[in-house]
């Protein structure tokens, strides 16, 4: 059973997991035996393109692997259609790509021919949260008052970087449910990016936007003009953003996580799954990872495969009473 | 005083031995990139990412701003000898730059198209260092119902030069709008017109349709005329030379263009495109010799490409002031940028004077570059026209494939570009104008999705539009750029039939 004990070894103790890799080495251990395609299914310049080519960055860079990872864009229906490539090459153990809330998202859309049980998970990596913004000069000031504010006149505007029934309009609509308001009364307005919605914001056009922290944390501090009501962690988190309550500080019982992570090619070999989990982890405690994260605003949130694809099946349920509620489920 | 202080000590930062290397190392890689369709900048620049990680982050910004400008600077090229317009931004450059080079002034179309551009990124950094601070207020003052405003602006004065047929021209922008909805609603998330097709769930790009319609349909009206067999015609290159009366006359329009350009560049979305279009149109409107416009006038090649470049380098306004990115390519910027530790915003000038005012010097030398790299390059490229007509046709479709399979690396895509070659043939056979079609398909998106979000900001009330003071001046003058055209008709045909 070294398989087991190796996968709990990498969760209890994660800076010993590199540690485990030396140790584990045996006859039957896998290793890539030339590049690892791995896909970002978007454009360059995005959330998967960041991750997919910082980690292929910090693996080269650090020798962790013998061979190198080769970032690879194949955008196209927010997803749909780098699965849909990935799904043909069942079995294959050179074959990875990045992943987040659309994985589940697109397919509860009915957007995709495949959804996250079609691929074999390989391990989350970390994760961002949601942040509410207004402008600098609005009067809202906390949670309350914007909430008050939507609940007196449900037209107000809340601007996001994502489509209807995607990621931000989740967050912001669960949001709405835990301050008792109907998800659905949320006037959500999708701008085609985060970017955009802050601009829009800054210009007086929305009352508030939604957003990953990382994105906005660039936004705020000392002469911005936004301010920002409130992350969705557990915890305040750090750096530009620690002066900002969370929601449940200021008694919104509610978190969201926007969580990134890799999948691999349909069947993947166990041995294979288990040289990436290790691979990933190891990645993890390198300082060039250490500050490439911080830069981004990433926060470190390892699961193993295991624990991700158990990860994965809960999200799925909760986005799906989101959408239900929505009236965004595919029927 | 201020400024002047400042740019020296950009120039201080800019000159250093290293970043002289990285801005020639920048806008040479660039002018190769935009040369060449399908391989546009953003590629390059995600590309670049992990080169310029280890960089001092005013040099890493300094070559990644080389790439992208120079990319603008060089991707005039395809658009003038082969028709075949690599960037939305360079579709209206071919208008009068490919008759140019048809008619054996090859030569002078790039070299103009050199000078316009040198002239435009300059006049747009001089504008870049004094208000930049100051635009950022223009930028965000454009919301969804201004935006919507300005891309029916776009659409009617592109629609409005199409001189034979007001009705063809409104058909073709139709036809485009028509494309632009192909694939996910970003509204909704609805399929629409995909036929379950997930090839088309993300819509028809921009690349196929112009290469299709532009390149792809000459190469099959050349075939149909029967041209195959005969020889180019000797020295099709033709002087570089301008004449003095030439640059006279192409003083005014890139002028004009240039600051046109730049203020359009700094509202977030289509300004290269936009740019330069309205930048075309209006010279087209302003002079006297208005009808030779799109048969090969030099001022017809200099607004658009100074526009361009101008717009290229206003897009920088928003990035560096609000650290917001206006297209995908300054999305990648702004990528990099983080990833080096710096971050844009407000608050940059203070934090980062370095990479500001580095990156803004920069752009002076790396212009000067630029026109000192293109101008002896020019013989050598355009000597592809001296080619054996039957080389240079399968060339040119050689080209254009490579250029849409290299960005999607989808069949299906190539399928699409022989369709719409089809099409193109028939809009030139039948006496359709192809610009409003391909600019509408650019900019149908934009309208549809900032309609949208206006009605839905405004609760489904349309007096939005004129309610902006904005928006309400904007659709004025695109009722007037669509009015004064039908009474001009009206007149010179009530005086043809009185004489």
């Amino acid at each position: 059973m070294t398989t087991l004990s190796l996968k709990h070894f990498a969760v209890l103790a994660l800076p010993m997991a590199a540690l485990a890799m030396t140790t584990s080495v045996n006859a039957q251990e896998w290793t890539p035996s030339r590049s690892i395609e791995f896909v970002a299914p978007a454009n360059p310049g995005g959330g998967w393109d960041t991750l997919v080519r910082t980690m292929s960055r910090v693996i080269q860079q650090e020798e962790l692997a013998d061979e190198s990872f080769a970032a690879i864009n194949v955008p196209g229906g927010g997803g749909a259609v780098a699965w849909a490539q990935v799904a043909r090459d069942s079995g294959n153990p050179h074959k990875l790509f990045a992943t987040s809330p659309p994985m589940i998202l697109v397919p509860l859309a009915g957007a995709s021919r495949y959804d996250h049980t079609d691929f074999t998970p390989i391990a989350r990596i970390n994760t961002d949260y949601s942040i509410i913004l207004v402008s600098a000069d609005s009067e809202y000031q906390n949670l309350d008052d914007l909430f008050a504010a939507l609940k007196d006149n449900p037209s107000l505007s809340v601007g996001g970087g994502s489509a209807p029934g995607s990621m931000d309009h989740i967050s912001v609509a669960g949001l709405a449910s835990a301050a008792g308001m109907k998800a659905s009364s949320v006037n959500y307005i999708p701008f085609s990016g985060g970017g955009d919605a802050m601009t829009n914001l800054m210009g007086g056009h929305i009352e508030a936007v939604i957003g990953g922290a990382g994105e906005a944390v660039g936004q705020l501090g000392e002469g911005s003009q936004l301010r920002a009501l409130g992350v969705s962690s557990e915890e305040r988190l750090g750096g530009g953003l620690a002066e900002v309550p969370t929601y449940q500080e200021q008694g919104y019982d509610y978190t969201f996580d926007i969580w990134r992570g890799v999948m691999g090619a349909p069947e993947m070999p166990e041995e294979a799954v288990e040289y990436y989990e290790t691979l990933f982890a190891e990645m993890l405690e390198t300082d060039a990872w250490r500050e490439a994260s911080d830069q981004l605003g990433w926060i470190d949130a390892y699961q193993d495969s295991d624990a991700f694809a158990t990860f994965l099946d809960e999200q799925q349920e909760q986005f799906s009473s989101v959408l239900t509620d929505l009236g965004l489920m595919r029927q | 005083m201020d400024a002047f202080n400042n740019l020296m000590y950009g120039f201080g930062i800019a000159l250093e031995p290293i970043n002289i290397a990285y801005v020639f190392a920048g806008v040479f890689a660039g002018t190769i990139i935009g040369m060449l369709p399908g391989l546009g900048p953003i590629s390059a620049l995600a590309l670049m990412i992990p080169i310029t990680f280890a960089m001092e982050p005013s040099s890493g910004l300094i070559l990644m701003a080389g790439v992208y400008y120079g990319a603008i600077f060089g991707g005039s090229t395809s658009s003038i000898l082969l028709n075949a317009p690599g960037v939305a931004g360079t579709v209206a450059t071919s208008f009068d730059g490919y008759p140019m080079a048809k008619q054996g002034l090859a030569g002078k179309a790039l070299a103009i198209a050199a000078y316009s551009s040198f002239v435009g990124g300059t006049v747009s950094v001089v504008f870049l260092m004094l208000i930049a601070p100051l635009l950022s207020k223009v930028a965000v003052s454009f919301g969804p119902a201004e935006y919507f405003a300005l891309m029916v602006l776009g659409l009617t004065a592109v629609v409005s030069l199409s001189d034979k047929s007001l009705v063809k021209g409104l058909i073709a922008a139709v036809i485009g709008v028509m494309i632009s909805i192909i694939g996910i609603d970003m509204q909704t998330g609805t399929e629409r017109f995909t036929f379950g097709s997930i090839h088309l769930l993300d819509g028809i790009d921009f690349l196929v349709v112009a290469l299709g319609i532009f390149a792809l349909a000459e190469v099959f009206y050349m075939l149909l005329r029967g041209g195959g067999g005969k020889e180019a015609p000797r020295n099709a290159i033709g002087s570089l030379k301008l004449t003095r009366s030439e640059v006279k006359q192409i003083a005014g329009p890139v002028g004009r263009s240039s600051v046109l350009g730049f203020f359009t560049g700094v509202l977030p979305g289509a300004g290269a495109t936009i740019g330069s279009f309205l930048g075309y149109s209006m010279e087209k409107r302003i002079a006297k010799d208005g009808d030779t416009f799109g048969k090969g006038n030099i001022k017809g090649v200099a607004a658009p490409e100074a526009a361009n470049n101008a717009a290229c380098t206003g897009s920088f306004v928003p990035l560096l002031t609000l650290g917001v990115p206006g297209s995908g390519t300054t999305a990648v910027l702004l990528g990099a940028l983080l990833v080096m530790g710096v971050n844009p915003g407000p608050m940059m000038l203070e934090q980062r004077p370095d990479v500001f005012w580095g990156v803004v010097a920069s752009m002076y030398i790396g212009n000067i570059f630029l026109l000192v790299l293109n101008l002896p390059l020019i013989p050598l490229i355009a000597k592809i026209l001296d080619l054996p007509k039957p080389l240079l046709l399968s060339l040119i479709l050689i080209f254009c494939m490579i250029g849409v399979y290299g960005m999607s690396f989808s069949v299906f895509d190539l399928l699409l570009l022989l369709g719409f070659g089809l099409v193109g043939l028939g809009m030139r056979l039948f006496g359709f104008p192809a610009a409003p079609l391909i600019l509408a398909l650019i900019l149908g998106n934009i309208l549809e999705e900032s309609m949208r979000r206006a009605l839905q900001i405004s609760g489904g009330d349309w007096t939005t539009f004129i309610d902006k003071p904005i928006s309400l001046s904007l659709l004025v003058i695109a009722l007037l750029s669509l009015g004064l055209p039908l009474l001009k008709t009206r007149r010179n045909e009530r005086v043809v039939s009185a004489k």
